[in-house]
C-alpha cells in the first residue's frame, strides 16, 4: 500500500513539475507578449506626438491663409479655363 | 504479491528515487563544489553560479529625459521635443554564407533593399523614390565599408577574421508609425541574422516657427540635410528662452527587461522614475506675436525700391507690447532688411541699439515735475535762437553749445503739455537744463537705461549714455552745454526697444517695475508661478501723470503741429477709428550717426513711437522702432506709429472677444463650465493686476 501511496505521490510530484514548467511557460509567452504591446504603445505615443504636432502646424492661419489662396488659384485656373 | 515482483518493484522505485538524489549531488557538486570565477580585465570576476546565469538575459535601457517644453500664455505650444527614433540594423553573416560567400552580394543587396523600402512605407512622404534611392546608396556604401567588402574573396568560405557583423545607423528621427511596423515586420520575416534597434530619442520642434526665433531662440548647432543630398550648418550657438537652465533634460529613467537566447524580450517592469519634461510657460501670446510681426512686416517692407533702384526700406526694426498691470511682454517682434537667416539676425528687441530720439520727452518731463524742476503751467519760448526766443538766448546761448538746437517746425510759446504735443525740443532742452547732474543719473537709473532687462536672455544690448557723460572731469557747464541738452530730447543715449518699453513701465507703475516674459514653471505637474513683481518702487505722483498722459492723448490729435496727426487721419481713413482720446503716444524721429566697422560711420534715422491704450486707463504699451540707413525723411508718425497702433487695437479686439467669452461660458442661465477660467490661463489679468501668489492648474 506505502508503495503505491510512493508511486501516487511521484506521479503527482511530475504532475506538478509539468504543470509549473507550462505555466512558466505560459507566464513568458504573456511577458513576450506585453513586452510587444509595450513597445507597440510607444511606437503610437510616438505617431501621436507626430500627428500632434503636423496637426498643429497645418492649424496656423498661416497656413491656412496659404491653403485657401491654393484652392482660390486653382479655382480661377477652373474658372478661366471653362471660359476659353 | 510474490517476493520476486516485491523485489522488482522496489528496485524499480529505488531506481527512480535515486534520480532526484543524483540530479541534486550534481547541482551540488556544480554548484557548490565545482563554482569558480571568470575573471575578466578591469572588472570584478564572475561568479559561475547559477544566479549569474539568470542574470545574463536581464537588460535595462535607458530612456532619456525630453528637454522642456515652451508655451505661450494660452498653453499653445512654442517648442518641444517630440519622441522619435534612432534606428541601429545589427546584421551577421548568415550561417550558410560563412560556407560559401558567393551568395553573400546578393543577400547584401536584398537586405538594404527591403530596410530602406521599409523606411519609405508610409505613402504620405514626399518623393520616396528619391529618399529611398538616398537611403540605398548611404547603406549600401556603409554595409560595403564594415564589411570590407572589398578584401572578401568572390567564391569560397568566409575568410575567419573577416568582420561578420556590422551594426550600422539605418535612420535617425523615424517617428512615423508605418515606418516603424514596417520595419519591425521585416525583421520577422526571413533575417534570422539581422536585429533592429530602436533607440529613443527626441526631436525638437518649433511650430509657428518663423514668429518665435528671437524671443524662443535656438539651443544648438544643426546639421540640415541640403536638396541635393549634402547638408549644411543651420544655428551656432544658443539664444533666447531656449537657454534657460530648467528647460535641461532630467536624469534619464530606466526599464528592465528580460531577453531569451534569440533576443526575445520579455516584460519586467514599467519605465522607473519616468523623466517629465519641465513646462516653461511664458507671457508671450501667440496671436498678439503673431499680430506684432505681420505688421512690423508690413510696415516695413511697403516702401520697397525707388523708380531708380534705391532701396527704401528700412535696415532694421522691431515692435513689442506689453501689458502694463504686470509688465508682461506680450509680443516681440523683429525685422531686418535682407536677412537670410532668421536664427542667426540679431533680434531687435533687445539687441539693436538706436538714439531714441523724442520719445524719451515724456519721461523727462514727467522726472523733471516729480524732482520739483518744472512748473507743468510755465509757458516757455520755444523759438529758437534765429527767431529770438527769449529762452533760448537766455538759457541754452550762453552755454556755448557748438550745434544749435533746433525744431523740425517753428515753435512759440508752449507750456510743458505743448513741448509734448509739438515735441519741441527747444522747449526739453530748457526743462532738461533745470535738472542738476546728479538728477540726471538718477533720472537714467531710475527709468534703466545702461541697465539690463533683467529678463535673462544671452546677448542683450544695455546701451546707455556715453562713457563721458557724467565724467567727473568734465566740468558742469560742458555738461549742461551738451549732455544735459541732448539727453532731453533723447540723444547721446542708446537704449533697445525694450528698455523704452521698461522706461514707460516705469512711468506708468514705478521706478521698480521690471518687464516679465516668464509667468511659471511646471515641474512634475505642479506649476510654480513667477509673480509679477508688486513692489514696483517709487511711483509718479497721480497729477504728473494724468498731465503727462493728458499731453500724450493730445498728440495723436487734429491739434495743428501734433506729431501724431498723420497717425490719427491715417487710422481714421483705414478703419474709421479715431484715436484722439482712445489712444495716448509720443513719435520720435532722430539723426544718428552709427559705426559700420573699420571706423566707418553712416547716417541713420530712427522714426519711432511708444503709445499706450486705453488712454484714460492704460493696459497696454507698445514700442516700435524703424531704422534707416540713409537721411531720406523718416517720421516716427508717419512710419513707426502705425504698426503700434494697429497692434494695440488688435490687442484690445482680442480682450473684448475674451471678455465676450468669459461672459458667455458663466452667464447666467447657461451651463457653467470651468476648465480654463482657472486664474493665471485666462491670458489677460484684470486691471488690479494679476493676483499674486501660487497660481493652481
Amino acid at each position: 500500500m506505502r508503495w503505491a501511496i510512493a508511486g501516487l505521490l511521484f506521479a503527482l510530484m511530475v504532475a506538478l513539475t509539468l504543470a509549473t514548467a507550462a505555466l512558466r511557460a505560459d507566464n513568458v509567452r504573456a511577458r513576450k507578449r506585453v513586452e510587444g504591446v509595450v513597445r507597440a504603445l510607444q511606437d503610437r505615443k510616438v505617431e501621436l506626438t507626430r500627428l500632434s504636432m503636423k496637426r498643429l502646424d497645418s492649424a496656423t492661419p498661416q497656413h491656412l491663409a496659404e491653403l485657401q489662396w491654393r484652392w482660390l488659384q486653382r479655382e480661377a485656373q477652373r474658372r478661366a479655363g471653362g471660359e476659353q | 504479491m510474490t517476493p520476486g515482483e516485491l523485489l522488482r518493484l522496489r528496485v524499480a522505485f529505488g531506481a527512480l528515487g535515486a534520480v532526484p538524489v543524483f540530479l541534486a549531488g550534481w547541482l551540488g557538486w556544480l554548484q557548490v563544489a565545482q563554482a569558480g570565477k571568470l575573471e575578466r580585465a578591469g572588472r570584478d570576476p564572475l561568479p559561475l553560479v547559477a544566479s549569474t546565469a539568470d542574470h545574463q538575459g536581464w537588460r535595462a535601457e535607458r530612456i532619456p529625459a525630453p528637454r522642456g517644453s515652451i508655451v505661450d500664455r494660452h498653453g499653445h505650444t512654442l517648442a518641444a521635443d517630440c519622441a522619435t527614433y534612432d534606428v541601429r540594423v545589427r546584421a551577421g553573416v548568415p550561417p550558410e554564407m560563412l560556407k560559401d560567400v558567393a551568395p553573400f552580394a546578393a543577400w547584401r543587396r536584398k537586405l538594404a533593399e527591403d530596410l530602406t523600402l521599409a523606411l519609405v512605407a508610409d505613402p504620405e512622404i514626399e518623393d520616396r523614390p528619391g529618399v529611398r534611392e538616398k537611403a540605398l546608396a548611404r547603406l549600401t556604401k556603409e554595409f560595403d565599408r564594415d564589411w570590407k567588402v572589398a578584401a572578401l574573396p568572390a567564391t569560397g568560405a568566409f575568410p575567419e577574421k573577416h568582420p561578420g557583423v556590422v551594426d550600422v545607423l539605418l535612420a535617425s528621427g523615424v517617428d512615423r508609425l508605418a515606418v516603424i511596423e514596417a520595419l519591425k515586420r521585416l525583421m520577422r520575416s526571413g533575417y534570422p541574422t539581422v536585429s533592429l534597434d530602436f533607440i529613443q530619442t527626441y526631436q525638437r520642434v518649433y511650430p509657428d516657427r518663423e514668429l518665435t526665433h528671437g524671443l524662443v531662440g535656438h539651443q544648438k548647432s544643426e546639421w540640415v540635410p541640403d536638396e541635393d543630398g549634402g547638408r549644411h550648418l543651420r544655428i551656432s550657438g544658443a539664444c533666447g528662452l531656449e537657454t534657460f537652465a530648467a528647460l535641461d533634460p532630467d536624469d534619464p529613467g530606466l526599464r528592465r527587461f528580460l531577453r531569451d537566447g534569440r533576443g526575445g524580450r520579455y516584460f519586467v517592469a514599467p519605465v522607473e522614475d519616468a523623466p517629465v519634461a519641465a513646462v516653461l510657460h511664458t507671457t508671450i501670446d501667440l496671436e498678439l506675436q503673431r499680430a506684432a510681426v505681420r505688421e512690423l512686416t508690413a510696415v516695413a517692407e511697403a516702401p520697397g525700391k525707388s523708380a531708380d533702384g534705391k532701396e527704401r526700406r528700412p535696415k532694421w526694426g522691431a515692435l513689442v507690447l506689453v501689458e502694463i498691470a504686470t509688465g508682461d511682454l506680450l509680443a516681440a517682434a523683429s525685422w531686418h532688411r535682407d536677412q537670410k537667416n532668421l536664427e542667426g539676425a540679431a533680434f531687435t528687441p533687445y539687441q539693436s541699439l538706436f538714439e531714441p530720439g523724442s520719445i524719451v520727452k515724456p519721461l523727462v518731463l514727467a522726472y523733471a515735475r516729480e524732482v520739483g524742476a518744472l512748473d507743468w503751467d510755465h509757458v516757455y519760448d520755444c523759438r529758437s535762437h534765429l527767431r529770438h526766443g527769449v529762452d533760448y538766448d537766455r538759457t541754452i546761448l550762453p552755454l556755448g553749445r557748438r550745434k544749435a538746437v533746433e525744431d523740425d517746425h517753428d515753435c512759440t510759446d508752449l507750456s510743458a503739455h505743448g513741448i509734448l504735443v509739438n515735441s519741441s525740443n527747444i522747449g526739453a532742452a530748457l526743462v532738461g537744463l533745470q535738472l542738476e547732474r546728479e538728477q540726471w543719473q538718477d533720472y537714467m537709473k531710475g527709468y534703466g537705461f545702461g541697465a539690463t532687462l533683467g529678463l535673462h536672455l544671452p546677448y542683450e544690448s544695455c546701451g546707455g549714455h556715453n562713457k563721458s557723460s557724467f565724467d567727473p572731469g568734465i566740468p558742469l557747464r560742458s555738461f549742461r552745454a551738451n549732455s544735459a541738452i541732448s539727453f532731453s530730447f533723447g540723444y547721446e543715449l542708446n537704449v533697445t526697444a525694450l528698455q523704452v518699453a521698461r522706461a514707460y513701465l516705469r512711468l506708468f507703475r514705478g521706478l521698480g517695475a521690471e518687464l516679465r516674459l516668464c509667468r511659471g514653471l511646471e515641474l512634475d505637474g505642479e506649476f510654480h508661478t513667477v509673480p509679477p513683481r508688486r513692489d514696483t518702487g517709487p511711483r509718479f505722483r497721480d497729477e504728473v501723470l494724468r498731465d503727462v498722459k493728458a499731453a500724450m492723448i493730445d498728440v495723436v490729435s487734429d491739434i495743428e503741429h501734433a506729431t501724431g496727426g498723420p497717425l490719427r487721419r491715417d487710422m481714421l481713413a483705414e478703419t474709421g477709428i479715431d484715436l484722439h482720446g482712445l489712444l495716448g503716444g509720443k513719435t520720435g524721429t532722430a539723426a544718428s550717426r552709427v559705426g559700420v566697422g573699420r571706423g566707418v560711420l553712416k547716417q541713420v534715422r530712427n522714426a519711432s513711437f511708444v503709445g499706450f491704450l486705453p488712454a484714460d486707463e492704460p493696459r497696454w504699451l507698445a514700442v516700435c522702432v524703424l531704422q534707416r540707413d540713409d537721411s531720406a525723411k523718416f517720421y516716427g508718425g508717419s512710419y513707426a506709429a502705425p504698426p503700434a497702433a494697429r497692434l494695440l487695437l488688435r490687442c484690445q479686439t482680442l480682450a473684448e472677444r475674451w471678455q465676450l467669452h468669459q461672459e458667455s461660458r458663466n452667464g447666467a442661465g447657461g451651463q457653467t463650465r470651468l476648465g480654463s477660467a482657472t486664474p493665471g490661463n485666462s491670458g489677460w489679468s484684470d486691471a488690479a493686476g494679476a493676483a499674486p501668489g501660487r497660481e493652481h492648474r
